[in-house]
């Protein structure tokens, strides 16, 4: 049977910057304790420790990444557990989040549905800001202006992780040397130029990246309620188990070379 | 040998393969799609493994689908991977 969101009492965790390898790692442990119930649904906000290109679970990491320029500009190429495209990280431009919730949340709906249904809350408070964003199947956030954000998801252990990086601002001409974007890939989307294809939050709200944050926040604490949490020891001693056996080994990172 | 196709309003599908003695072989299909469970995609590659290269596009898709039949493709299809190979193969 359907749940929905008013069934749970969503807990908000929000920490200090954390590596890439370890917010892979979090997203995984988390999916499962909240599948397990050990945990109550969660909304985390991310904050990057370092530069990153976040490549998804079925991407060549040569398909997507440029190695040169990749050290050149100091990023490192993390692997997330997801589907979907790759993600080019700079600590202060980006807005990355998750969504772990029981899969009951997500019963019967298609992929699309689901897509659509773990962001409305975004899409609200994106509203409040002035931004008239919508959902652009099958995981895209977007406005006039072009993409805003990107969303994955994945079920696994009963529960379903949704996660999505937003656009705060966007060095374009860096993202294009150190991400190839293939002519194939813009084949459907009329543009020629993978600058066009983002529209950051930066230039639409005129507001700080962390106002822009609260207001995320408010407005998911308006329509279901969001309490104040802490990673407990044990999780966060799982997730840097798993940092350091899965997510940070080449044997994870080019599975997919 | 490389090919690539994305799916109208869906996902990029990437083939990378050889030839040896006529039949598929060293084949990666990877992409920007979702695909679960994630273990899907070794039985995608090894159904590719071994056929024939002048397998015709039906051919390639019905081998997909014979070990995707309880997975579930997202924003790409037995068909796109078809579409891929036939790219790589001509590449």
């Amino acid at each position: 049977m359907r749940t929905n969101w008013h069934d749970y009492d969503w807990q908000l965790l929000r920490n200090g910057p954390l590596s890439p390898n370890l917010h892979m790692a979090l997203d995984e442990v988390l999916t499962y304790e909240v599948g397990a119930g050990r945990r109550k649904p969660t909304v985390r906000i991310w904050e990057w420790g370092a530069l990153a290109v976040v490549i998804g679970r079925y991407q060549s990491v040569k398909n997507e990444v440029d190695p040169e320029n990749l050290g050149r500009y100091g990023f490192e190429v993390v692997r997330r557990i997801s589907g979907g495209g790759a993600m080019f990280i700079e600590p202060g431009n980006t807005i990355t989040y998750s969504v772990y919730a029981p899969q009951e949340l997500v019963a019967g709906m298609s992929f699309q549905e689901s897509y659509a249904l773990m962001d409305s809350w975004v899409l609200e408070a994106l509203k409040t800001l002035g931004i008239k964003a919508w959902y652009q199947p099958i995981n895209d956030i977007t406005s006039e202006g072009g993409k805003i954000a990107g969303a994955a998801q994945t079920r696994r252990g009963g529960a379903v992780l949704h996660h999505v990086t937003m656009a705060y601002d966007i060095d374009a001409a860096k993202m294009v040397q150190v991400l190839r974007i293939g002519r194939e890939k813009l084949s459907d989307k009329g543009q020629t130029s993978a600058q066009k294809r983002v529209d950051p939050l930066r230039s639409q709200t005129g507001l700080p990246r962390a106002a822009v944050i609260d207001r995320m926040i408010e407005t998911f604490d308006d329509l279901y309620g969001l309490n104040r949490d802490e990673l407990k020891p044990e999780e966060l001693e799982a997730a840097r188990n798993l940092a350091e056996t899965k997510f940070s080994r080449k044997e994870w990172i080019y599975i997919i070379p | 040998m490389h090919g690539e196709y994305k799916t109208p309003g869906g996902k990029l599908v990437v083939v990378d393969l050889e030839v040896y003695t006529g039949r598929l072989a060293r084949v990666q299909v990877s992409g920007d799609f979702f695909l679960e469970p994630e273990e899907a995609l070794d039985r995608i590659n090894a159904a590719l493994e071994g056929l024939p290269a002048t397998s015709d596009e039906a051919e390639i898709a019905q081998a997909v689908r014979q070990v995707t039949a309880h997975a579930e493709m997202i924003g790409f299809s037995p068909e796109a991977i078809a579409v891929a190979v036939k790219r790589a193969l001509s590449s």
